[in-house]
């Protein structure tokens, strides 16, 4: 689980979140004629020429670059909708629900499927916004730890690299404040060597954004 | 969080205390090299590290005098109270938050934990920002601020900031195993 390349202690690299990514399933619509793959995970297609079919990202890259398919954008990475979100998301303190590995799906697709996304420019950028209005709010949340005892985070609709990207700070500062803030150096101090820990009241869970 | 492994842990304890001898000590002349007696007279003022000072103390052999950057009426004190972010704890203590937590549970001084917890938190907020916006050129000057905590806290936000522009950028897109890149051998 640990990831390797990464030496200060984040558990995935942005390379391996990419990698988890390719398992979501997307809609392809093959110009082959295939028949149903057996895997692990579980059985895709068949696959029949023109007619759409569900598949993991990774095998919709594999035949897309091969020139087997056509890969349908997802239903969010319409301009439509992300402006929707984009705009939710510039009102709201709340983070909009977006899919869980939104950065890395979008990357991939623009990587190997940009001519079958519609209006590629402006989805390009227009999901560079929301990334950025996002990271952000993230940002400004963070900054809530220090004004009480904050011992976790709620993060409601926060996406797996932008979860990654906090994740090494926001643990070191969280233990921190927690050596710091603990009942031993706050409150009366003893210094009878063996004393019995006592039972912290661990507060009440912050949230990254009040709402 | 103290590791019996963990480096910092011990580096801390590294650390010098101020502390006065309680009782005459012979064959110890090297606290205080003035003469040729191998010996500290009781009442000699002498600064040891923080590992030393423990077991000293718990022994009732010398008395702490609390390091001036965690002393009651310290300058360090007002200016934190001022603009914490802006105080160069480095250059008072590299351990400056595991020194104190130490000393505050050695010698049962309430102030300093409430004090210590004020100044990481100011200090927090500037590092949070500084992490996410600061380029790699103009950080080093803004590093030498910081105690080691601090340091590592700043490092854990930009590495993967860095990390995660990095892999957007492109770049390599696979990596050969080691294993494959090694030439046939010729049969």
């Amino acid at each position: 689980m640990a990831g390797t390349s990464d030496p200060h202690g984040s558990a995935f690299s942005a390379a391996e979140l990419e990698f988890l990514a390719e398992d979501e399933m997307i809609e392809i619509v093959p110009n082959l004629r295939m028949d149903p793959l057996n895997f692990i995970s579980g059985d895709f297609g068949p696959f029949r020429p023109q007619i759409a079919a569900q598949a993991p990202l990774w095998l919709a890259v594999a035949l897309k670059k091969r020139g087997k398919c056509t890969i349908r954008a997802p239903e969010w990475m319409s301009v439509d909708k992300l402006s929707q979100v984009l705009e939710a998301e510039r009102d709201s303190e709340k983070f909009q629900p977006l899919p869980f590995h939104y950065v890395e799906i979008s990357r991939l697709l623009f990587d190997h499927a940009r001519d079958d996304i519609p209006d590629i420019y402006m989805v390009r950028s227009l999901i560079e916004d929301i990334k950025d209005v996002r990271f952000h709010k993230i940002g400004k949340g963070l900054e809530i730890i220090s004004k009480e005892r904050t011992y976790a985070l709620r993060l409601k609709n926060l996406s797996a690299m932008e979860a990654n990207i906090v994740r090494p700070f926001v643990t070191r500062a969280l233990e921190t404040f927690y050596k710091l803030g603990s009942s031993d150096m706050i409150q009366e101090t003893d210094h009878a060597p063996n004393r019995q820990p006592q039972a912290t009241n661990r507060g009440p869970r912050r949230q990254l954004k009040d709402r | 969080m103290s590791n019996y492994y963990d480096i910092d842990d011990i580096l801390a304890e590294e650390e010098l205390v101020p502390s006065v001898f309680q009782h005459a000590a012979n064959g110890v002349g090297l606290f205080d090299s003035s003469d040729d007696t191998d010996k500290v007279e009781a009442g000699s003022r002498a600064e040891l590290p923080f590992w030393l000072v423990r077991e000293l103390y718990l022994r009732q052999l010398i008395s702490i005098r609390v390091p001036p950057c965690f002393d009651r009426e310290s300058k360090t004190r007002e200016e934190i109270a001022a603009d914490a972010a802006h105080v160069d704890l480095r250059s008072r203590s590299q351990y400056f938050y595991e020194l104190g937590c130490k000393i505050a549970l050695l010698i049962g001084d309430r102030t300093i934990g409430p004090f210590l917890l004020v100044a990481f938190r100011t200090r927090y907020k500037d590092v949070l920002v500084k992490a996410h916006t600061l380029t790699l050129t103009t950080a080093p000057k803004y590093l030498t601020l910081l105690t080691n905590e601090e340091t590592k806290l700043y490092e854990a936000g930009q590495s993967s900031i860095a990390a995660f522009k990095k892999w957007r950028m492109g770049g390599p897109r696979f990596q050969i195993a080691p294993v494959l890149g090694r030439k046939r051998k010729p049969t």
